[in-house]
This record gives C-alpha cells, structure tokens and sequence, in this order.
C-alpha cells in the first residue's frame, strides 16, 4: 500500500530545495483544505509555503490545468500522478509549455479515493494507471503489483446496449448537466479563449440547461477531446450533478487507439492523433 | 397552532399539498437531494443535510421565458409568457436557505423595478422552513452562524417543521401559515410534551454551533475595500480558483442573469437565464474589451460583491453561510478562509 | 404520402461537387433529397456542422472529398479522413443510427458514382426513418 506521508515528506522537501535554490518560482502540489478529507490543489510559491503542502489519497486534482495560467518561460516543478504525466505530454505536445521549463516531480500511487463516495478510484473512472509516465524526480516506489484492469473494460456493458437504449441513456444523463462548465475548467486540455460555446457567432447552443443545447456542448467537447484525453477523471469528478463524462471520453480513447494505434499522452515524441495522418491509414475507419 | 405528522407518512402529507397546488419538495438524485416538483408523491425524502442546488430556483428559475415572437414580424405582435400562478409549496426549507429569500427580496421585490414573476411566485408559496438535526454533527463547511442565523430558526417560514424521533412537528409561524395548517387533514394532534419539546429544540438550535463567530459587516466592509488593489493576496486566494460557476448556481444569495434571445426556425423566445461572473466572458464588452480577464480578478468581484459592496448599497451580506459553494466546489475552496484571511491581510 | 428525407450534403469544391456537377451535365437522374454545400476542402468540416445539421432535422448528412492522396491541398482529407472517422464513432456511441453519416471519397471525373451514391444514400436514410434523436423539436 501506498505510504502517503512518505511522499508527502519526499514532496515538501524537493519543494523546499527547488523554490530555495530558484530552480523554480511555482511548485504546483496539493495543500491543505478546510478539513483532512478535502486538500487542495496549491500553488508554492515561497518557502514559507512548503508547510502547508499535503498529499493523501484525496489528492486527485490534475495540476497540470494549472500550466497554461502561468507566462511561457515561467520555470515550474509540478506534482503529477499517472495520468497527470501523460497531460504534461500533451501539453507539451501542443506547444503549450516546454519540457525544459518543467521539473516533474512524480508521484507513483496507489489507492487514490473519490472524497464524495470513498470509494478507491481505479481504471473503471480512469486510466488505471500507477506509474508516471514522464518525471524528473519520483518522490516514491513505483508500483508493480497485480495487473491493472483495461480501461476500457467498463465500456462492455455500454456497448453491448442497444443503441436506442443507449441513446435514452445519455439524454437522461445529459439532461442532469446545469451548464456550470466544471468539467471544461477542470480538463487540463480545455484551454481554448475563447470556448466554442461562448462564442455568440456562431451560436453553436443557447445558453440555458436543456437537452438540445447540453448535447451540443458534450458531443463537442468529447470531440474537441478525441486523442486528448489522458482519462484521468477530473471532469467527472468535478461535475456537481454526478453525471458519468469519463464514460463517453474512454469511448472515444478506445475507438482513436483502436483506429490509429495510439494512445494519448503515451510518448513525447508522438504527434497528437487527430494531426498524426498516413496515407495509408484505413478507408475501413469510415465504415 | 402546532401538528405533527409520523415521518414515513410523509406522502400523505404530499398528496394533500399537491391537490391544493404545486409541491416542490427535496427529492434523492443521484449525486444529492434536490428540490423539484413533486408528481409522485412517494418520491418526497426528508433523509439530507441539505439540497445540493438551493431552493432559489423556486422563485428564479435556471430559465425563464418571457416574451415569444416571430422573427422578421413587429413588436406588437410578440406574446408575452403569463404566469398563472397556482398556490404553491415549498416544504423542507433549510434556516439559512429561508433567509437567503429574505436578501433576494432585496432584489427582486423591495423598492424599484420589481420583478412581476419572482413577487407573484413569493406571494403564491407557502414555506415550510425545516430545522437541521441538531443531534447530528454539523457539516463543516457550514457556517451560517456567522451569519446570524441558528439551526432552528424559525424567521422566515409560514409553517416551521422539527424532527422528533421519527415524527415532524409543523408549527405555524405566518397567518399564511396558520391558514393552511388548519386545512391539512393529513397531520395529527400534538401533546403537551411535544410542544415542549418544540420549544426546547428551538432553544437548543441557537446553542447548536457552526464554523466561526459572529463578524461585523460594517468591518468586513471596510477591510475588503481596503484591500482591492492587493493584488499578491488575490492572486494568493485565486491560484487553483477553476472559475467553473458552480459556486454561483449553487449559492442561494447569488441572482445574476443574461437575457437571450433564441432563434430557431423563424420563431424566437426571450429568456432569462443564471450568469455568473466566474465566467471568463462576464464582463466581455462588445467593443472586445474584458476588464476582468484574470481569475484573481473575478474571483475578488465575486467575494467582494457579497462580503463589500452589497453592504454598501443593501446593508446586508449576501450570503447565508450553507456551506454549497465550499462543498461543491471541484477544489474546494472555502470562501469563508478567504474573508478570514483578509481579515487578518 | 411516404417520407422525403432531408440530407445535407457537404462537397469539395475540387472533386466532390465537380464530379456532382458531372453528373448533372450528363444528365444522370438521381434524388432529389441531397441538399449541397460547397467546401472548398473536406477538412473544412467541423464536426459541428454536422452535429448541427442533425439537430436542424437533417436525417442525413453525406460528404464527398477528394480520394485520398489526390487532396488538391495535398492532405486536407487525410486530416478529414480521422476526423470524420472519430465523429462517426462519437455519434454511434451517442446512440444515433450509424448509418446516418456517410462519407464518400468522389472524384471530378466520377459523376456515376455521385448519382449512385446519392441513390443508394437516399434509399437508407428512408430505411431508416426519420431522425427524431439529435432533432430540436420545433
């Protein structure tokens, strides 16, 4: 099992060093809430500020939707899980922020908890994922245990729906959705000013919560999102009214490993899928 | 006049309220209680802390139509959308959630240009306020103490409810109350000792504490005005702030709209609809120009608005301290650590 | 009276809608039921058209580019051809019926296969109906 306050120990002090030593001017972690079982996301910016930071396994936040915010060429050292690495890769893929401007401090985990349910957050809400892909540090012991479970195993039961079924599924789903955009804010990738649903021209959808206007704003986003998503569950776990995003998004992440043989966020050397054309590539996939 | 009803009767009770008009009570979903309207009877669960939206959507819809027309045809002939208002029932009103009514008064039904549908809306609803358990550990994102309000407090409410056991005793606050109480076949007589022990609990509901102590808005005020250009502490408070706008839907004292006009096919409504200014394109102007397109920047609006400004010009706070915006918000961020810090900033 | 479906049909302006323009010069007869707009290149298809045209009451939506490799701007469709790959799965995991979006690779010289694929396109869409799901009730 995961020793949190190892890692919370390993956290606070490359912390300490790389602010001290002004190898960095933000470390990007987690910080206490206003109680055990609600950390948050934190900005250390002076030294000072190392003694609030945390880890524990309510640490779930995706810290690298906190890069964009920061001027290119700002140094930052950013705390990130599994799938937080793989939206460091992306986001380096897409030019947002430069390797060199990074330090990855890397948490291997294990046991992460969802605070609304309590229960441990595994590859049926996420990629399931253990082990950072990308880092310059670890702050623990990477994990090798039992095999981790696809993540798109909890995608049989929805595909084997018939799709009128499913049809009914997502409008009852979607219906919930009160327009609050949690999950667009929450999404490291979602950094685009302006969104395509502020823009009043075009419209693409009216702005009150209703099913027209909501189904127009998810199909896209999952759109925008295709060979994005490194699937790691904060949309979902944002989302006030609980409605079941990363579903769709697996969905989608299948069908581009599938079609493409890529996954995202794998290798900073990949192009992103959706720019990563052949020639070659199958006329089958429009089938 | 005070009555009681056995708690797992509750429908019946339901079944009654919907015969004389709409019944908006909580209701499970799936990520919380919620308030909605009541067709199925059985479907009304007093079993929550308190609802994840607040009943604010009962008087100030998430959309409201106002006008309906055709494109391309005059003025004269667009439809306003009449309200016909039948008697209405809110039932299961948290204290703090019945004061934030109060303040939205302020707004939509004080002095001025008074909204026709939030007055006709509050004029047609009875409130049935409901106290929080107070033999059950307070949430710790309340603090509606601070706000000087008490689990039991009864201010507010046509008819005020408190659990006993497995029972609900209603007692009348209001004449409005007083009136529909006496209708309501549905409820049983009390004894003395239950109006005894309604009268303790209201007693033990001011004793019943949450975050905090009481803070004086008049130095609050101040010291967020003082603090306006302090740019280091905002960025400070905003650093992981999504600005998302779940805090702003959820908040019961939070009342900013957009009015929009959608075409479709030849044929347009005019509606209202919730804004918030977390939204990066709150303050978007049409020459182009965004004066707050910072996080730190709106995330100062928003509390500055509520802890500041609306003291200014309403002299009261605009919140209620029940805690929605700290437990739903996907980081949680604690607006009341924020005016504690600046307090002491 | 049985069902006239409305498609949209989005065309390149270098293949696609030349090779519509063919078959119309030769005078080849087909359905009515295509409704065409001009791209200038298939990659200028947002998915949203698409999602839009769903939700106006389009039953249909059939695209033509040019095949791939012969893109006039060298690899617009290859672009095209991933991106409408991944709409397709979006909306058939959404629940609409799959065979609703078509895309058809239809060179300038290839004004049969436009008549036939407006033909054979026409023909399923009214197999299935009319599309009630992603329609914005009126």
């Amino acid at each position: 099992m995961t020793d949190f306050k190892k890692i919370e120990e390993k956290l606070k002090t490359e912390a300490k060093r790389l602010l001290e030593s002004g190898e960095v001017t933000v470390v990007l972690c987690y910080g206490k809430g206003f109680d055990e079982s609600h950390p948050m996301p934190y900005a250390a910016k002076a030294v000072a500020d190392v003694d609030n930071i945390v880890f524990n396994e309510y640490c779930n936040y995706n810290m690298a939707r906190y890069l964009v915010r920061y001027p290119q060429g700002t140094k930052i050292a950013i705390a990130v899980k599994a799938a937080d690495s793989r939206a460091v890769i992306v986001l380096i893929q897409e030019e947002k922020v430069k390797r060199e401007n990074l330090v990855i401090l890397g948490i291997p985990v294990q046991g992460m908890k969802n605070p609304k349910t309590g229960e441990v957050i595994d590859s049926k809400t996420t990629c399931g994922m253990n082990n950072p892909v990308l880092f310059d540090i670890l702050l623990g012991e990477e994990v090798h245990g039992p095999k981790v479970a696809s993540p798109y195993d909890v995608l049989a039961e929805y595909e084997k729906m018939d799709k009128d079924v499913r049809w009914e599924f997502w409008v009852k789903e979607l219906d919930k959705c009160i327009r609050c955009y949690a999950c667009r804010k929450a999404c490291p990738m979602c950094y685009c000013d302006p969104c395509f649903i502020d823009q009043s021209k075009p419209k693409w959808a009216d702005k009150a919560p209703q099913s027209a206007g909501n189904m127009m704003y998810h199909l896209t986003r999952f759109h925008h999102l295709a060979g994005r998503c490194i699937d790691c569950g904060e949309c979902s776990r944002a989302c006030p009214v609980d409605i079941p995003l990363y579903l769709f998004h697996k969905k989608v992440a299948k069908d581009c490993e599938e079609m493409f043989n890529q996954q995202a966020g794998m290798s900073m050397d990949d192009k992103l899928v959706l720019v990563n054309f052949r020639v070659e590539d199958s006329d089958k996939i429009l089938e | 006049m005070l009555k009681r009803i056995a708690i797992e009767k509750i429908s019946q009770l339901a079944a009654v309220l919907m015969e004389k008009g709409t019944l908006l009570a909580p209701v499970k979903e799936v990520a919380g209680h919620n308030f909605v309207q009541i067709l199925d009877s059985q479907k009304v669960d007093l079993n929550f802390y308190n609802t994840l939206m607040s009943p604010k959507s009962a008087f100030f819809p998430h959309k409201e139509d106002f006008v309906k027309y055709k494109v391309g045809k005059p003025l004269a002939e667009a439809e306003p959308v009449l309200l016909n208002c039948k008697p209405a029932f809110l039932f299961g009103v948290r204290p703090c959630d019945v004061k934030s009514f109060e303040i939205m008064d302020i707004h939509f039904n004080a002095a001025g240009i008074i909204d026709p549908y939030w007055r006709a809306r509050r004029e047609a609803t009875t409130i049935f306020g409901y106290a929080y358990d107070i033999s059950q550990p307070v949430d710790s994102a309340d603090f509606y103490n601070t706000l000087g309000i008490n689990a039991a407090d009864p201010e507010g409410s046509d008819i005020f409810m408190v659990k006993k056991d497995k029972e609900l005793l209603l007692k009348t606050i209001t004449p409005k109350g007083e009136k529909l109480l006496a209708e309501l076949s549905a409820l049983d007589k009390v004894s003395t000792a239950d109006e005894k022990y309604f009268e303790e609990y209201i007693k033990k509901g001011k004793e019943y504490k949450t975050r905090f102590n009481c803070v004086d808005s008049e130095v609050v005020a101040k010291k967020l005005e003082s603090i306006f250009d302090n740019t280091d502490f905002w960025t400070k408070m905003s650093a992981v702030c999504l600005s998302c706008g779940i805090c702003t839907f959820v908040c019961p004292t939070c009342y900013c709209f957009d009015i929009c006009d959608d075409n479709m096919f030849g044929k347009g409504t005019r509606s209202r609809v919730w804004d918030a200014c977390m939204f990066t394109d709150f303050t978007l102007e049409a020459s182009g120009h965004n004066p707050r397109t910072q996080v730190y920047q709106r995330l100062r609006q928003k509390v500055c608005h509520k802890y500041s400004y609306h003291i200014r010009k309403y002299g009261v706070i605009s919140c209620v301290g029940c805690g929605r915006c700290t437990r739903q918000c996907p980081v949680n961020i604690d607006i009341y650590s924020i005016i504690e810090a600046a307090l002491k900033a | 009276m049985s069902f006239e479906p409305r498609i949209l049909g989005i065309a390149c302006n270098w293949c696609t809608y030349t090779g519509a323009d063919l078959a119309g010069t030769t005078r080849l007869h087909y359905p009515q039921n295509v409704r065409v707009v001009r791209v200038m290149c298939s990659s200028r298809i947002n998915p949203s058209f698409i999602f839009r045209a769903f939700q106006l009451g389009a039953d249909g939506v059939l695209v033509g580019g040019c095949h791939p490799g012969d893109c006039h701007y060298n690899t617009g469709n290859l672009y095209a051809r991933r991106r409408l790959a991944t709409t397709k799965k979006i909306l058939e995991f959404a629940g609409l019926e799959p065979g609703r979006l078509r895309v058809e690779w239809i060179s300038a010289s290839e004004g049969n296969k436009f008549a036939e694929v407006v033909e054979a396109f026409t023909t399923q869409i009214k197999n299935l109906g009319p599309q009630t799901k992603l329609k914005i009730p009126q």
